[in-house]
């Protein structure tokens, strides 16, 4: 029965993106419980009866989200991209979650000077087919992506030569000419004398909340997403601001709207005029403090917050209007 | 066994009677294994068609798909052959599997290859001829044909003098739909950032160039490493020189370039459009000419209907081996893609292998498109 079905919460079960993903739901107040051993591939939500938690590797997240077999689940967007050939019409990605940082990029020997962008490329490669009679090799693990890449920049005179490991080293051992992988500092890469195109990032990705689109949404499901995605956004919301406490002497003049217009700040009453709270983003800490003092403020505190609840709930809402029935689809049998 | 369905009895059925039509002119039967290994297909067609391949692998881990098409395996079959390097007419029928979206993968086709006739003309007309005598007989009406000639394109673009480059992003440009001026209009390449070591290497040697290259990476510590050798990065700079020194191709002859392509109609007409052209623009294409005008003289004879037959000078088929004639055709009043496309591919049998150049022409009929859609009861 569709009532009886629980949502499923994916979540990486090994590696960086484990302990990321871990702290990231701990930091909006979502324990994840794991079952009676580390090896156990099932867990529950600390105070949520009808969520499960899967832990899986990160690819397989990424399937199961776009076959409907789990709700909700963090993958990066590169794998996305990558094994969903429609990820748009199948998985909604609601939220950047500020780790797993990452670059797909075309990286070619640094020893061709003559090379810097894919215009270099295209005809490189079309040179190098044409004299050799075979085609350049690119190593990669993410075929479709090289695929569409390449395709858009016009460069069509090469083949893919599929790595699943170590693929910098591909052009030094002879088995690829240039490669297609992710890279965070460039570093291993400049290590293995390779460069990146100057137009050559394929991908800028990072891991994020992913919805399925296709997994079997009941009101229970959807119910218990609402209240994940509430708990989510309240400390996304509480993390992106500050709060900020000015006070004054007795007389000072209301500042909301001048704060809201140059700031964006937003005022809260504090029931009295000699102490004025604003909310604003973390960057503008700064520049709102010294305009209090410069307006007569005697002393500025600023403190982070732990959540922000809030009526509206914009992350849930992205996943109903994505869904297709807003938010009703029953499960096939 | 499953039942056969209907339309797979309907499309057996023609299939039948286009082979029938091609033996009688005495294209020999063959039949290309369904299960061929990928890597020629990508070498000639590249990644792009990788998506519509269906794999598989043995057990050695070489990989092997289902045959898309028929001409790269019925080339490869003649170039094994005893029949290899002779004059060699084949047909062969069957089903074919490409992924496409909203279409069936499994479709039946009917192919038929001309290889190692020196009489370009005749062939080209002869294969356009017959393939579509054998759909007007499987299917009645009449064809609307199109056709280019990617060797007509590529005379011009010489006599134009416009660089290598340009001249295969211009074909591979307008083989995918995209106009001249789009393709002509993308950047070269990053050469103008390097304009210090071209100009260090205008007036030198393939020697000195070299010697300035490894030069230059010695200096940036740049341990040699993957596919290209130092002489090769120098002497694509030496090109790029060249190129920079050529004398441009300027607004005349991207006007007569432009005027190539939109040269549209009857034949006969289309003809003399591109003599008044060559002869205005001062271009001898008089090869590429006297091929074209022969050819449509032997069309006619070869049964083509010239009055429902149109050239196209911006017609290509978006496969980089085609070298000359091509075509389709559609069946007058039938929604869809063609029933019937094909066109000269010289440089084929060298891909895969061939140490001497091997002419061919060659055509593939869509059988599922001659009915579509019919299941009519038997």
């Amino acid at each position: 029965m569709t009532t009886s079905r629980p949502l499923v919460l994916a979540v990486p079960s090994k590696g960086r993106m484990q302990e990321n993903a871990a702290g990231f739901f701990a930091r909006a107040g979502l324990t994840l419980q794991q079952g009676r051993g580390a090896r156990d591939y099932r867990g529950t939500l600390a105070g949520f009866d009808d969520v499960e938690v899967a832990y899986l590797p990160v690819a397989d997240i990424v399937s199961q989200l776009a076959e409907g077999a789990v709700h909700l689940g963090v993958a990066g967007e590169d794998l996305l991209r990558e094994q969903v050939a429609d990820a748009g019409a199948r998985v909604a990605l609601l939220s950047k979650l500020g780790f797993g940082n990452a670059n797909v990029v075309v990286a070619v020997p640094q020893a061709w000077i003559d090379v810097r962008g894919t215009a270099d490329l295209e005809d490189v490669a079309a040179v190098f087919h044409a004299r050799r009679g075979r085609r350049m090799r690119v190593a990669t693990k993410y075929i479709n992506l090289t695929r569409a890449f390449l395709s858009s920049r016009g460069v069509t005179d090469y083949r893919i030569v599929e790595s699943l490991g170590a693929t910098e080293g591909a052009p030094a051992s002879g088995t690829a000419e240039f490669i297609v992988d992710i890279t965070t500092t460039g570093a291993t890469l400049t290590a293995n004398g390779l460069k990146v195109l100057d137009d050559g990032v394929m991908l800028r990705s990072e891991a994020n909340l992913m919805a399925s689109l296709t997994a079997p949404w009941s009101d229970a499901t959807l119910a218990a997403a609402r209240m994940i995605l509430a708990r989510i956004a309240a400390e996304e919301a509480a993390r992106l601001s500050r709060e900020v406490r000015a006070q004054f002497e007795a007389g000072a003049p209301d500042l909301g709207p001048e704060a809201a217009a140059r700031f964006a700040a937003e005022r809260f009453p504090s029931g009295s005029p000699d102490l004025q709270i604003f909310h604003c983003a973390a960057g503008q800490v700064g520049p709102l403090s010294d305009w209090l003092v410069e307006r007569g403020a005697g002393k500025v505190i600023v403190a982070p917050m732990d959540y922000i609840f809030a009526a509206a709930n914009p992350l849930f809402d992205s996943l109903v209007g994505r869904l297709p029935s807003g938010g009703r689809s029953e499960p096939v049998p | 066994m499953p039942h056969e369905s209907e339309t797979t009895g309907i499309g057996r059925r023609n299939m039948s009677a286009l082979m029938s039509v091609l033996q009688q002119a005495r294209y020999a039967s063959v039949t290309p294994d369904i299960l061929q290994e990928a890597a020629p297909f990508l070498d000639l067609g590249g990644e792009e068609i990788r998506a519509s391949l269906f794999f598989t692998t043995d057990q050695t881990g070489r990989e092997l798909c289902l045959r898309p098409e028929f001409t790269i395996p019925v080339c490869r079959a003649y170039l094994t052959s005893a029949d290899a390097g002779t004059p060699t007419r084949y047909s062969c029928a069957g089903p074919v599997f490409r992924m496409r979206a909203g279409e069936p993968a499994e479709t039946l086709q009917v192919g038929l290859e001309s290889f190692g006739r020196t009489d370009t003309a005749a062939a080209d007309a002869e294969v356009l001829g017959l393939a579509s005598e054998a759909v007007r007989a499987a299917a009645g009406g009449s064809l609307t044909t199109i056709f280019g000639d990617a060797g007509l394109l590529a005379s011009l673009l010489d006599a134009l003098r416009l660089p290598a480059l340009w001249q295969r992003r211009l074909k591979r440009g307008l083989d995918k739909g995209e106009s001249a001026a789009t393709v002509l209009a993308a950047a070269p390449t990053t050469a103008a950032d390097h304009s210090g070591v071209l100009a260090a290497m205008a007036g030198t040697d393939a020697a000195g160039a070299r010697a300035l290259v490894d030069d230059l990476l010695s200096i940036a510590g740049i341990a040699s490493v993957g596919g290209r050798s130092a002489s090769e990065i120098a002497e694509r700079f030496l090109s790029q020189v060249a190129l920079r020194a050529a004398p441009p191709f300027g607004p005349e002859q991207r006007s007569i370039l432009d005027r190539y392509l939109a040269i549209a109609g009857e034949p006969d007409a289309a003809a003399l459009a591109l003599r008044a052209l060559a002869e205005e623009a001062g271009l001898d294409l008089s090869a590429a000419l006297d091929l074209f005008e022969a050819r449509i003289s032997l069309m006619a004879i070869e049964g083509v209907d010239l009055a429902t037959t149109r050239f196209s000078g911006a017609f290509g088929r978006n496969l980089d081996y085609y070298t000359g004639f091509v075509f389709e055709a559609r069946l007058a009043g039938l929604p869809g893609g063609p029933v019937l496309v094909g066109g000269r591919y010289d440089r084929l049998a060298q891909a895969l292998g061939s140490t001497v150049p091997v002419p061919a022409v060659g055509a593939a009929i869509w059988v599922d498109t001659l009915h579509p859609g019919q299941g009519t009861p038997r």
